[in-house]
C-alpha cells in the first residue's frame, strides 16, 4: 500500500503538566479500509480526537494527511470529526446547520455529481427544512456526516457514534460508514463495544497509555482477543489476592433488591436485580447499555415501575435514598464546588452537625470533616481549602469520603476512578473494599475490566437493559480471564437483539 | 480531559500564592467596599468642606440605607439560593397600601393590617417559589410575571391615592394610639436623633449573618445554591429551601415598606419601584453572585452603604440628576467584574 496515502500519525506526544496523554503514538490509517480504535478511558483516545478535530494542539510528532503534514489551521476540513453528541446548531434547520460557515454560492450537489450518491444514501435531504433539535439523533448524526463530506473531509473519524442509537440505527450507521470508505475515505471508528469493532472494522488498533500497542486484523481479530490486549501488561496481582480479604458473599442475604422494574425511558425491563450484602457488586457496560441507569435506579434518583426491597423489606422509591448514598460519575454532580473541602465531607449530615435547623455545630462539622480527612487520606492543605483547589484524585476521595461518612447501608457508584490518578486509585478501591469488609454493600457501575478485577466480588454484564449471570470476580485466574469471560458474555448478550 | 486540567491546577494551590489569592479574594469582597465607601466618602468630604460629615447628614444616610439594606438582606438570600427576585420592590408597594386601605381608610386595628401585610407578603412569595421550584420556570420570568401581577394588586386596592396616616382623607378616623404605635413603629425619637430604622437594619444585619453562617439552613442553602445537580443527590430538601427563601425575601420587602411607611407617613401605589436597581445593586456590589452559593449580610450592607453615600454626596454637590445615575451604573458593573475576576482568581 502507499504510504502517501491516508493518515499517518507518527510519534505523536502530548502531555497536560504532568500527565502524559500521548507517548509516541503511531498509527497508519488507510483510505477505502475501517479502522477501529480501542482503548480504555485515559489512554488517550479522546486526546488524539481533540488533535484530530482540532481542538489541541500536540507537543512533537507528525500527522500527514495523503502525504503532505497536517496541522488544524492548513486542513481543518479534511479531517472530520462526528461526536457521540453531535455537535451542531439545535435551533438551526439541517439545510441551515449542513451550510452554516460555507462559502457564499455554494449548492447542492447534482445527480452525476462525486457526492450525490452519497447524499441520496444519507438521507437528510427531506429533512433539509426540518429543526435539528427536534429530529432524532440518527438525522443529527447523518446531518453531521453530510457537513462534513460537503466541506470535502478525507478523513471521517467517529467517536463513539453508535452509543445512543437503537440496534437498527446502528446497523444502518455501520452500513453507511462502510460506504464512506468504499468511496476512497480513510474512516477511523473510536468504540467501547468490543463485538461492533470486530465485526465491522478491518483492523483495530489497540491504544494503551498513550501508545498503540498492536493492531488486530484477520484472524485474529475478535471480541475476546480485543478485550485480552487492552488488559495486557496492566499488571495486577490474581484478585483474589489483592487488598484485603474477599469475601464471596454467603449469597444468603440481600441489602437490595428491585423486582421487576422497568425504566420510565425504558432502558431496562422487567429486571430481577439483587445485590448481596458486605459484598461488592460491579455492573459492567457500556454507554448506553443501562447499567449506569440501574444503579441510578437503585439510589433512587431514577424513576422506575416495580418493586424495591432493602434488607428484605419492602420499601417505596422515595425511601431509597435515606439507606443508599450516591456518587455520580461527573464530580459536578458529587461536589459542590464553591464549599470548602471540610464542608463538602459533611454536606450529607444533618442531625450529627447541628441542634435542628438552627445551630450549626461549627466545631463539631470541623471534627467530623478532620476525622474523614485522615480516614480517607484526603491530600489536601486544609479544611478551608476551597475543593476545586484539589487533585482530580482528591476531589474523588472527598467525594467518597463523604458518602461513606453519611453511613449508607448501601453505597452506589457510577464509575468511581474515572479521570484519577494511579495512586488515587488504588487508595479508592482501598476505601471501597474497606466499607464492604465492615459489613456494607456496594454497587458499582464501571465501564473498565481492571476497575471490576480490583475491586468487585461479583460482577454483571449488562447489555441492552439485561444483566448476565453474576461472575464470581476473585475465580479468575488474571485480568485477561475476566476481560475474555467479559467480551464473550456481551457478544451473546447483543446478537439475539440485533436480530430479534 | 477535564479531569487532567484540575490535576494540573492543583500545584499552583502553592501556600504563598493561596494566602496571596486569600487577602485578594477578601479585599475584594469586604474591604473593596469599605475602600470605596473611604475613597468615595473623602472625595465628597472635601468637595462639600466636610458637610457631609455632619452628624445629622450621617444618620441621614444611615436611615436612607437601611431600607435598601433591609430588602437587600432579604434579597441576597434568594440569590444564595441561585434564585432572582424581580418583585420585592412590588411587594413593597403592596405592603405599605395594604396597610394604609385597611387600616386608614377601612379603620381595622393597625396590627391586623401589619399581619394581613405580611401574610400577602408571604403568599406572593410562595407563588414565587411555586412557579420556580416545582412548575420549573426560571425565576427571572416567574418574577418578572408575579412582579406586574403585584403591582396590579396594588393599583386595585390602592385606588390610585395617596393615603397620610398622620392627616387622613376627610371622613377617616385613625385611633391617637394605633397611629402613634405605627410611628414608632419606624420613626421613633432615639437619642441623638438616631434613625429607628437603622437601628432595625442593624438588627437584622446581625439576625441575617447568624443565619448564613451559623445555621444548617445558611450551610444548606449555599450548598443548593451553588450546585442543584448536586444538592438532589445529596438529597437535600431543595424545594423546601427555595419557598423559605423566596418567602424571606418578599418578608423583607414588606417590612421595609411598613417600616419606610412608618416614617414616611404616606403611602402611594408607586412606592418601592424606585428601589428595584439600588437593592439589586447592593447585593451585587456586596459580593453575592448571580450565579448563586455566594453572598454575605454584611456585603450587602457595605454596598448599601456605598450607594447612599454617593447619592447623598451628589446631593449636596447638586451635580444633577444624571450624575448618580451614571455613577451608579458605574459602579454596579465594577463591581461585577471585580467579581468574576476575584471567583476566577479563586477556582482557576
Amino acid at each position: 500500500m502507499n504510504a502517501l496515502v491516508g493518515v499517518s500519525i507518527r510519534g505523536l506526544h502530548k502531555r497536560y503538566g504532568d500527565t502524559v496523554a500521548l507517548a509516541g503514538l503511531d498509527l497508519e490509517a488507510r483510505p477505502g479500509e475501517i479502522l477501529g480504535v480501542a482503548g480504555p478511558n485515559g489512554a488517550g483516545k479522546s486526546t488524539m480526537v481533540k488533535i484530530l478535530a482540532g481542538e489541541v494542539g500536540w507537543d512533537e510528532g507528525e500527522i500527514l494527511v495523503d502525504g503532505r503534514p497536517w496541522s488544524s489551521d492548513v486542513g481543518s476540513n479534511r479531517v472530520a470529526v462526528v461526536h457521540q453528541e453531535p455537535q451542531l446548531f439545535p435551533n438551526l434547520t439541517v439545510g441551515e446547520n449542513i451550510v452554516a460557515g460555507l462559502a457564499n454560492g455554494w449548492s447542492w450537489p447534482r445527480p452525476g455529481d462525486e457526492h450525490h450518491t452519497l447524499f441520496e444514501e444519507l438521507d437528510v435531504y427531506r429533512f433539509r427544512q426540518r429543526l435539528l433539535g427536534e429530529l432524532g439523533l440518527a438525522v443529527q448524526q447523518r446531518t453531521e456526516i453530510t457537513r462534513a463530506l460537503v466541506r470535502d473531509a478525507r478523513v471521517m473519524l467517529f467517536d463513539e457514534p453508535n452509543s445512543a442509537l437503537t440496534p437498527d440505527e446502528s446497523s444502518e450507521f455501520f452500513r453507511l460508514a462502510r460506504q464512506l470508505a468504499a468511496a476512497g475515505r480513510v474512516v477511523m471508528l473510536i468504540s467501547h463495544r468490543l463485538t461492533e469493532l470486530a465485526a465491522n472494522s478491518d483492523r483495530v488498533a489497540i491504544i494503551l497509555d498513550g501508545r498503540c500497542v498492536r493492531v488486530l486484523e484477520g484472524e485474529a481479530k475478535t471480541p475476546e482477543s480485543i478485550a485480552e490486549a487492552l488488559v495486557r501488561g496492566i499488571g495486577g496481582a490474581p484478585a483474589g489476592e489483592a487488598g484485603s480479604p474477599r469475601s464471596v458473599g454467603a449469597g444468603g442475604d440481600t441489602a437490595l433488591e428491585l423486582v421487576r422494574a422497568t425504566d420510565h425511558a425504558r432502558l431496562f425491563r422487567n429486571l430481577d436485580f439483587a445485590v448481596a450484602k458486605g459484598t461488592v457488586t460491579a455492573l459492567i457496560g457500556v454507554e448506553g447499555s443501562g447499567g449506569r441507569e440501574i444503579v441510578q435506579a437503585c439510589a433512587g434518583l431514577r424513576r422506575f415501575s416495580g418493586q424495591v426491597r432493602v434488607d428484605g423489606r419492602p420499601r417505596r422509591q422515595g425511601q431509597l435514598q435515606r439507606s443508599v448514598s450516591f456518587v455520580a460519575a461527573d464530580r459536578a454532580e458529587s461536589l459542590f464546588s464553591n464549599l470548602t473541602v471540610g464542608e463538602n465531607l459533611v454536606i450529607r449530615l444533618d442531625d450529627e452537625i447541628s441542634h435542628g435547623v438552627l445551630g450549626l455545630r461549627r466545631r463539631r462539622m470541623r471534627a467530623l470533616g478532620e476525622d474523614l480527612r485522615s480516614r480517607f487520606d484526603v491530600k489536601a492543605p486544609g479544611l478551608n481549602v476551597g475543593v476545586r483547589a484539589l487533585s482530580g484524585g482528591n476531589q474523588q476521595k472527598v467525594a467518597i469520603a463523604a458518602a461513606v461518612g453519611s453511613k449508607p447501608h448501601v453505597l452506589a457508584l457510577e464509575e468511581p476512578t474515572r479521570g484519577v490518578d494511579i495512586s488515587s486509585k488504588a487508595e479508592i478501591y482501598e476505601i471501597l473494599r474497606a466499607f464492604a469488609a465492615d459489613g456494607g454493600t456496594v454497587l458499582l457501575f464501571c465501564t473498565e475490566i481492571p476497575e471490576v478485577y480490583e475491586v468487585a466480588d461479583r460482577l454483571h454484564v449488562v447489555s441492552d437493559g439485561r444483566l448476565s449471570e453474576p461472575l464470581a470476580v476473585p475465580s479468575f485466574a488474571d485480568m485477561e480471564a475476566l476481560a475474555k469471560a467479559v467480551a464473550s458474555l456481551e457478544a451473546h448478550a447483543r446478537r439475539p437483539t440485533v436480530a430479534a | 480531559m477535564a479531569q487532567v486540567s484540575e490535576d494540573i491546577a492543583a500545584p499552583a494551590g502553592r501556600a504563598g500564592w493561596r494566602q496571596l489569592r486569600w487577602a485578594r479574594t477578601t479585599l475584594a469582597r469586604l474591604g473593596g467596599v469599605t475602600l470605596a465607601v473611604l475613597i468615595v466618602g473623602a472625595y465628597f468630604s472635601v468637595r462639600t468642606h466636610g458637610q457631609i460629615l455632619i452628624g445629622s447628614n450621617l444618620l441621614g444616610i444611615l436611615r436612607g440605607l437601611s431600607s435598601i439594606a433591609i430588602m437587600g438582606f432579604g434579597l441576597t438570600v434568594v440569590i444564595i439560593a441561585g434564585e432572582i427576585d424581580l418583585s420585592f420592590a412590588m411587594v413593597y408597594g403592596l405592603s405599605t397600601n395594604i396597610v394604609a386601605i385597611l387600616w386608614v381608610t377601612h379603620g381595622f386595628p393597625v396590627w391586623v393590617a401589619i399581619l394581613i401585610a405580611f401574610g400577602a407578603a408571604i403568599l406572593v412569595g410562595a407563588f414565587n417559589a411555586f412557579f420556580t421550584a416545582v412548575v420549573k420556570i426560571p425565576s427571572f420570568i416567574a418574577t418578572l410575571g408575579s412582579s406586574t401581577l403585584v403591582f396590579g394588586l396594588t393599583l386595585y386596592i390602592g385606588q390610585t391615592q395617596n393615603i397620610s396616616y398622620q392627616f387622613p382623607p376627610i371622613g377617616d378616623a385613625v385611633h391617637k394610639s394605633d397611629a402613634s404605635f405605627f410611628h414608632d413603629l419606624g420613626s421613633a425619637s432615639l437619642p441623638g436623633g438616631f434613625p429607628e430604622e437603622g437601628i432595625w437594619a442593624l438588627g437584622l444585619l446581625v439576625f441575617f449573618s447568624f443565619l448564613l453562617t451559623r445555621t444548617l439552613f445558611g450551610f444548606r442553602l449555599k450548598a443548593i445554591g451553588g450546585s442543584r445537580a448536586a444538592a438532589r443527590v445529596v438529597r437535600l430538601p431543595v424545594t423546601r429551601y427555595i419557598f423559605l427563601a423566596f418567602v424571606i425575601g418578599a418578608c423583607m420587602a414588606c417590612l421595609a415598606g411598613i417600616l419606610d411607611f412608618s416614617f414616611v407617613g404616606s403611602a402611594s401605589p408607586d412606592d418601592g419601584q424606585a428601589d428595584l436597581f439600588p437593592v439589586f445593586a447592593a447585593v451585587i456590589i456586596g459580593g453575592a453572585s448571580l450565579s448563586g452559593g455566594k453572598g454575605t449580610a454584611l456585603g450587602t450592607v457595605g454596598g448599601a452603604l456605598l450607594l447612599a453615600v454617593l447619592a447623598n454626596g451628589f446631593a449636596l454637590i447638586a451635580a444633577g440628576p444624571f450624575a448618580s445615575q451614571l455613577l451608579l451604573g458605574t459602579v454596579t458593573v465594577g463591581a461585577v467584574v471585580i467579581d468574576r475576576f476575584t471567583s476566577r482568581g479563586a477556582t482557576a
